[in-house]
């Protein structure tokens, strides 16, 4: 995994929660594939083991991640398909509204930005 | 036994002055736990009675046993690596390994030359010709291979550069450190730990004036970031701290629960370091 700065407004098991999803949604981990051990990230990282098995743990319970027996950690095959679903949710039901409320707000219709882009398209 | 270390009126005076004033804490099992004081607050007492290198009053039990008078069987199950920590400079690498096989017995010398082979320390080597760092990685190895239960760090990155510091407790957590064992460290880097660390007890003038897990002192502690038209309404929930950022105040509450401070503005988690800071201004 990269490098991680932490912030100060979440506690740090769930930055590192985040970061796994983002490494799975982005393809650097695959289904079926397995994460580094509990150990292995702490020492990286320099956090306690505890943190680790804590977003390792919640990961498990939302069936992002699961334990096989004496080989460790390994993400589940549907993943990130069941990631994505819950990104494109969560953009549909929160971040898009939002965007729209700024479109309004600067006087553009999706219309306006989607001939613009169309437009864009052909000269290219 | 899940309980390593429990100290209760644990006291020591040298003289007339009382460098530990009826302390209590204890160190539960699995747990990595900062003891944190300015100079002279009483850390290297505390460390010192509990390896059974000073005498005290009040009770001490370190792994069921009496530092005062077990200290030989403490010193099987109990590893240290002491701010002062020194070998001799004429020793050989491969004597610090054979001495320390002789003298205890649960040292595992394999463990000790595996770690050694990842480092650039060559056996031969005598300690006036290893660098600080290196020595600094001699005595983890050393140290790292006795089957401890317990090990103790008294400032143990102390005068090393960044890369032997992280490397270090790298190190720790990748080769030593499990659920059965316990670390129990004192450092002035304390940037450096708070991440790695379970609990946390802050001393001052020989008393502890805080000790809770990591989990708790966040919930505990909050710093919000007020601009001026919020500044009485946050003054009113009794800020233990403030500081000014940018023309905006930084206040630092202390079991103020997150629902009252949330219109006040953005929620942070104050660093080990800005809290310790607070606590050893607090009330003077």
């Amino acid at each position: 995994m990269t490098a991680i700065t932490w912030n100060d407004q979440q506690p740090i098991f769930r930055q590192l929660k985040e970061k796994v999803i983002e490494l799975i949604i982005d393809g650097e981990v695959s289904d079926g594939e397995a994460v580094p051990s509990v150990r292995q990230v702490a020492a990286d990282y320099q956090i306690n083991p505890l943190t680790v098995s804590k977003a390792y743990q919640e990961l498990v319970d939302e069936s992002i991640l699961e334990k096989r027996r004496g080989l460790g950690m390994f993400v589940t095959e549907s993943a990130r398909e069941k990631l994505l679903s819950t990104e494109k949710t969560h953009f549909l039901e929160v971040e898009w509204p939002k965007i729209l409320e700024r479109i309004e707000r600067l006087g553009l219709s999706i219309q306006i930005l989607v001939n613009d882009q169309q437009k864009k398209n052909e000269e290219q | 036994m899940t309980t390593l270390i429990q100290a209760k009126n644990l006291s020591k005076s040298y003289g007339t002055h009382q460098a530990l004033k009826s302390v209590d804490f204890s160190v539960e099992r699995g747990r990595i736990v900062g003891l944190v004081g300015p100079n002279g607050a009483g850390k290297t007492t505390v460390l010192k009675a509990i390896l059974g290198l000073t005498s005290y009053e009040g009770e001490l039990k370190v792994l069921g046993l009496d530092p005062n008078r077990q200290r030989h069987e403490i010193m099987q199950k109990v590893s240290f690596i002491a701010d002062v920590a020194v070998l001799p400079r004429w020793l050989k690498v491969s004597n610090a390994l054979e001495f320390v096989t002789e003298v205890h017995p649960n040292f595992n010398l394999e463990r000790a030359k595996h770690f050694l082979a990842k480092t650039n320390i060559p056996m031969s080597a005598k300690v006036k010709e290893l660098s600080k760092g290196m020595v600094a990685q001699l005595h983890l190895a050393l140290v790292m291979s006795i089957e401890a239960e317990l090990l103790v760090l008294d400032e143990p990155t102390l005068g090393l550069d960044i890369l032997y510091r992280k490397e270090f407790y790298n190190q720790l957590l990748a080769e030593f450190f499990d659920e059965g064992r316990s670390i129990l460290v004192t450092t002035h880097q304390i940037e450096e730990i708070e991440n790695l660390l379970t609990d946390l007890i802050f001393i001052r003038d020989g008393k502890i004036v805080l000790n809770d897990s990591m989990d708790k002192v966040s919930e505990n502690y909050i710093e919000v970031m007020v601009s001026k038209d919020d500044a009485e309404k946050a003054e009113a929930l009794n800020p233990v701290m403030q500081r000014d950022v940018f023309g905006r105040k930084v206040y630092l509450f202390e079991g103020v629960s997150r629902e009252e401070l949330e219109p006040l503005g953005e929620l942070h988690s104050p660093s080990v370091a800005d809290l310790f800071v607070a606590k050893m201004k607090e009330g003077k």
